[in-house]
């Protein structure tokens, strides 16, 4: 029965941070294996997941054996495996960086509690079929993502993850309005039953004003201008595997899966959302970029692209072409890892100098070789520099919106691509090249598992290009990207899997 | 097939190995790099030896087989050359392995088909370069930042344009394309390509980068790079589009003419006034892009021909004279005109290197830089012969930038190799030598042979064997120059001369100290050569744009900055960190949402 396989993305990273409040505390070491072991293990079956997949088509779980439209249920698709592979395989990276990392911080256990909730929050939002559910789990992944910035409980992440709950809170207030007024329009909360429900129907002002809605709860989350304004306090205020969960998967799975997952599955495509949404994402592209080029904080400028490169995802799959989609979805993937790379990155120059200023930093190439090259890399994979996996994305975007007639927003995005380079340009100028400052002399490159994992994400951000092979994406992206494009195809798949 | 991949493949494999290479392996490393770059040199020589092929990634035809066959000369020579020059640099595997990577990726990209694969090898050359550059330390931090923002943002351009080539023609491959400038959309697809190429060749408005890497850079990368490499690979994308994807109208020739005029001009005038001899060759070297470009630009057989020939020669020259002052440098420790003086006597195979090539590029006969500028002018007049009054003003530029080009090269080898030093010190006095080692004037000597050779047997070398076969149509000459019987005339005459000068009484000749105005000279008084076109420079008009250029204002890089840094104010303005503002933001957003949607 490989259905069994769904509930385990909820249940293991919420038992794993159970027996963690328990007992991490108490042993010495407990938290970090027992968080590493259940990221490693979600990440071995989201990577299963995918071949699955590429057998059965989809797979959907019965909670408590109720069947759909009155029970709760999960539901896989090529698009959920996809993004639990995302979330799940970055998470382990950043799960052993953390054993590293986080011993500057006291309570340990909390931190590795609240991370594995929040995984748990993720996949749950991931893997649902219900619209409540949906609303439930990505709740559970805000509020540990709100604790989890001001973790450090100093001032400045205190204040900004202030500011994170109440924009947060409205954004998932206007969610679950929405959800309410679709519930009311439709008296079905199951996704694949709503959707049908809302085709027979037919269009009606509800179900514009819940989209409405949607657009900006989700659009808060993901963090689309001019939604945006939480992100760059939130994002580097957290300890720096938190701003690497956060920008690298946490706005995706809760803003933009469930962007995609709404607007295509459930109430079906429309031109005139789809055009919103690639204007939005302009916007975005382009303000977030701008914004990123004049900051010396050096987390913060990466916040400011994560701000930036959302507005490449949502441009490409606004595009609703399969082009698009695809490269919406890769540069997704794409950013994901070189996004948590670069603050890893961050984090190791944190670790080691002591400040996030990039004035006070230079020539850390000398004594932080690993840092230095694996940023560099990371960096140059966001720049959009071939052959490194950002290109890849970019280029499909940009040749995407062409073929679509869009030629100002591809112009656009390759201005955006321009920008984006010149400030990672300064970051490298004025972090790891340039002269090494007097005071810098004496610093270390960062421990053992800040390297490791900072290493592998660095290999991937080479090799992912390879993903783009006819070979490959038959089995990784294919699946997500026709996922996407089915549609309101997706309630029948649903209902021809439960039978 | 085989033959050109494998030499590609073998570069990355080599590039690799070089880079993670233990740093206490520094001569293996170094004798393995040298190694791969000579197997390179002789895959290349056999990839110009195999037939035409068009293939659905890869197309081999006389041009590209000749810009190959170039790729793999200079990467050996620079490999050659860099045994010696780096070996005071750190971090020496990552310098080989970038080299090397260079060398493999510059042929990908010169002979694929398949648009992808020439963009994914192009802006990886980018990467390359701006880690070159990078080997100089932490002082060229910040011009290997401009360096990578140009390049690198052009690229990003050009993979515009080819998706705008892609729209039109809905292929991938480019030798199935001929599009026709009939649309804005064409038009612009040609302008964004010919953007990435003219900033990798070095044109304005995309040179800033040239002068500024030359200067900081080590030597062997700028000789590599700016000097050869890039030159050939920008030149060769431009010639590719006119001659097989294109077909330019007159309006797009003509832009391709006006960059190229005021390259020309512009870059030489800059080049006069230098006082660092990197500097100077680096302005140079965005100079000569412009003959090429125009070349180009004429759309003629013979006027192509010329631009290609004269890649070819800008790249032998200009990577001749870049290694010869890297030997000066390597000697004295400094690059600065105004300090060095006298070298001729002490360093006199750099000095005759020097002397060749200085000649060639200022286009004195018979030196190959003559022959490709004859053949670019006449490529104007065959387009003056179609009427407009555009070539006039074009062939008066590329003559008065040929002039000025000479008259700044006198600067350059009075300061350096003439002259007298300051002080009056001889300054090479650093052991036992006063010329650089074999490995260090071996390739410049072999570059000043070929500025030589490809001038007096320009049609039974070069034109023959290299340029011919890359032009499909050929090309024929409006007039002739006997580059052989002429160079006889000019050596008889110069025989002669010198028997007069001998027979004469040359005895009689006397050099006396300097005496100014009635007092004996001290030692530092001197005439170094960096005043001579002080008198230009203090012309009004031209003072005022000197003034101008060296507060950057037609530097591309500086203004973008200075308008994308009022945008940032304006931004960073509005995010003030009150909560209630961005939640009103957010508030105006769902309202305009509401607005667009239900209305």
């Amino acid at each position: 029965m490989t259905n069994h396989l769904l509930p385990l993305f909820v249940i293991i990273p919420l038992a794993s941070a159970f027996v963690n409040s328990l007992l991490g505390k108490r042993i010495k070491g407990f938290s970090d294996i027992i968080s590493s072991i259940a990221t490693l293990f979600l990440a071995v079956i989201s990577v299963y997941s995918v071949f699955l997949i590429k057998d059965s088509g989809m797979i959907v779980y019965k909670v408590g054996g109720w069947a759909p439209p009155i029970g709760i249920s999960m539901v896989m698709d090529g698009l959920t495996s996809f993004m639990l592979v995302t979330v799940n395989v970055i998470a382990f990276f950043i799960s052993i960086y953390s054993i590293n990392y986080m011993e500057k911080y006291t309570e340990k256990w909390n931190f590795y509690c609240l991370f594995l909730l929040m995984i748990a929050g993720m996949n749950g939002v991931v893997i649902s079929g219900d619209m409540f559910n949906l609303y439930v789990f990505l709740e559970i992944a805000a509020i540990s993502s709100y604790a989890l910035v001001a973790f450090g409980t100093e001032h400045e992440g205190l204040e900004a993850s202030f500011k994170y709950a109440v924009m947060g809170t409205v954004a998932s207030s206007f969610i679950l309005l929405g959800i309410v007024f679709l519930y009311s329009f439709t008296s079905t909360l199951n996704m694949a039953d709503m959707s049908m429900e809302i085709a027979r129907k037919g269009a009606s002002c509800i179900v514009l004003l819940a989209s409405v809605l949607f657009l900006m709860g989700f659009g808060l989350k993901s963090a689309l201008v001019p939604f945006h304004a939480w992100l760059p306090d939130a994002h580097p205020s957290a300890p720096a595997p938190i701003s690497a969960m956060l920008s690298g998967v946490l706005i995706k799975s809760l803003g933009i899966y469930a962007l995609i997952r709404i607007f295509f599955s459930v109430l079906g495509a429309e031109p005139k959302i789809l055009s919103i949404m690639m204007v939005l994402g302009v916007l975005s592209m382009m303000v977030g970029v701008i914004l990123a080029i004049g900051q010396w904080d050096l987390k913060r400028l990466l916040a400011y692209h994560s701000i930036s490169q959302v507005g490449y995802i949502i441009l490409g799959i606004g595009l609703g072409t399969p082009l698009g989609i695809l490269g919406g979805l890769f540069h997704l993937l794409n950013h994901s890892v070189f996004k948590s790379l670069l603050f890893l990155n961050s984090g190791a120059v944190e670790y080691a100098v002591g400040t996030r200023d990039l004035e006070k930093m230079g020539g850390l190439r000398e004594k932080m070789g690993v840092t230095a090259n694996t940023s560099l890399i990371a960096s140059m994979s966001i720049a959009g520099i071939p052959p490194f996996n950002g290109f890849w994305s970019k280029m499909i975007i940009i040749a995407a919106c062409v073929e679509a007639g869009h030629f100002a927003f591809a112009f656009c995005a390759v201005i955006g691509s321009i920008l984006t380079l010149a400030s990672f340009m300064k970051v490298q100028r004025y972090a790891f090249f340039g002269e090494l400052k007097s005071t810098l002399n004496q610093i270390k490159e960062a421990p053992f598992f800040m390297k490791l994992s900072m290493i592998v994400l660095a290999v991937i951000c080479v090799a992912g290009g390879l993903l783009l092979l006819p070979d490959v994406s038959k089995v990784f992206l294919g699946p997500a990207r026709d996922a996407v494009l089915a549609g309101s195809e997706y309630a029948k798949d649903v209902f021809a899997a439960l039978r | 097939m085989n033959t050109i991949l494998q030499p590609i493949l073998v570069s990355i494999l080599a590039g690799c190995l070089v880079l993670i290479a233990p740093k206490r392996f520094r001569r293996v490393i170094e004798v393995f790099s040298l190694l791969t770059s000579m197997y390179l040199l002789v895959a290349c020589v056999r990839i110009f030896n195999i037939a035409p092929l068009t293939g659905k990634f890869l197309y081999v035809d006389g041009l590209s087989r000749f810009i190959v066959l170039a790729i793999g000369f200079f990467g050996a020579l620079i490999s050659l050359y860099s045994l010696r020059f780096m070996a005071a640099y750190k971090e020496i595997g990552q310098y080989y392995a970038n080299v090397i990577w260079t060398i493999g990726f510059s042929i990908l990209a010169a002979v694929s088909n398949n648009i992808i694969v020439l963009l994914a090898a192009w802006g990886f050359l980018g990467f390359t370069l701006y880690m070159l550059i990078n080997m100089g330390g932490p002082k060229t931090a910040p011009i290997s930042k401009k360096t990578f923002i140009i390049i690198g943002g052009t690229d990003s351009l050009m993979l515009m344009g080819f998706a705008l080539m892609w729209f039109i023609t809905n292929d991938l491959m480019l030798s199935n394309m001929k599009i026709a400038i009939d649309s804005s959309v064409s038009f612009w697809a040609f302008l964004l390509i010919a953007m990435g190429a003219l900033a990798k060749a070095g044109a304005m408005p995309f040179h800033t980068w040239i002068p500024d890497t030359a200067k900081e850079a080590p030597i062997p990368v700028t000789a590599f790079l700016p000097a050869s490499l890039d030159k050939l690979l920008g030149i060769y994308l431009l010639a590719r589009l006119v001659l097989n994807v294109f077909i330019l109208d007159s309006h797009t020739y003509a832009i391709l003419m006006v960059v190229g005029a005021v390259t020309i001009v512009a870059a030489v005038m800059m080049a006069l006034v230098q006082h660092d001899f990197k500097k100077l060759l680096g302005y140079h070297a965005v100079s000569q892009v412009g003959y090429m470009v125009l070349g180009i630009g004429t759309g003629n057989p013979i006027g192509i021909a010329g631009g290609l020939f004269h890649m070819l020669n800008h790249a032998i020259y200009k990577c001749c004279l870049f290694l010869s002052g890297g030997n000066v440098e390597y000697k004295t420790k400094t690059s600065g005109l105004d300090s060095l003086g006298g070298l001729a006597k002490f360093m006199p195979v750099t000095f005759l290197t020097t002397l060749v090539a200085s000649f060639a590029i200022s286009g004195v006969p018979p030196f190959n830089g003559f022959f490709s500028k004859w053949m670019v002018y006449q490529g104007l007049i065959e387009k003056g012969k179609s009427g407009g009054t555009l070539w006039v003003f074009c062939i008066v530029a590329a003559m008065f930038g040929s002039a000025l080009t000479l008259a700044s090269f006198i600067k350059l080898l009075h300061a350096i190799f003439l002259g007298k030093s300051k002080n009056g010190i001889r300054n090479t006095n650093d052991g036992q030598r006063n010329e650089v080692s074999i490995t260090m004037w071996l390739p410049p000597v072999i570059l000043a042979g070929l500025c030589i050779a490809f001038g007096v047997f320009a049609y039974i070398l070069p034109l023959k064997y290299l340029i011919g076969p890359a032009m499909p149509e050929g090309f024929h000459f409006i007039g002739t120059w006997p580059s052989l019987a002429a160079t006889a005339f000019l050596v008889i005459g110069l025989v002669v001369g010198l028997a007069i000068y001998l027979c004469g009484n040359f005895k009689g000749v006397r050099e006396t100290a300097p005496y100014i105005g009635g007092e004996e000279a001290t030692k530092d008084m001197r005439l170094s050569g960096t005043e001579f076109y002080n008198t230009i420079k203090e012309m009004p008009l031209i003072n005022a744009i000197y003034n101008k250029a060296e507060k950057k204002a037609f530097d591309i890089y500086e203004q973008g900055k200075r308008i994308l840094f009022s945008f940032i104010r304006v931004f960073q303005f509005l995010h003030n960190g009150v909560l209630p503002t961005y939640l009103v933001w957010c508030l105006l957003g769902i309202m305009v949402l509401l607005f667009t949607l239900v209305r």
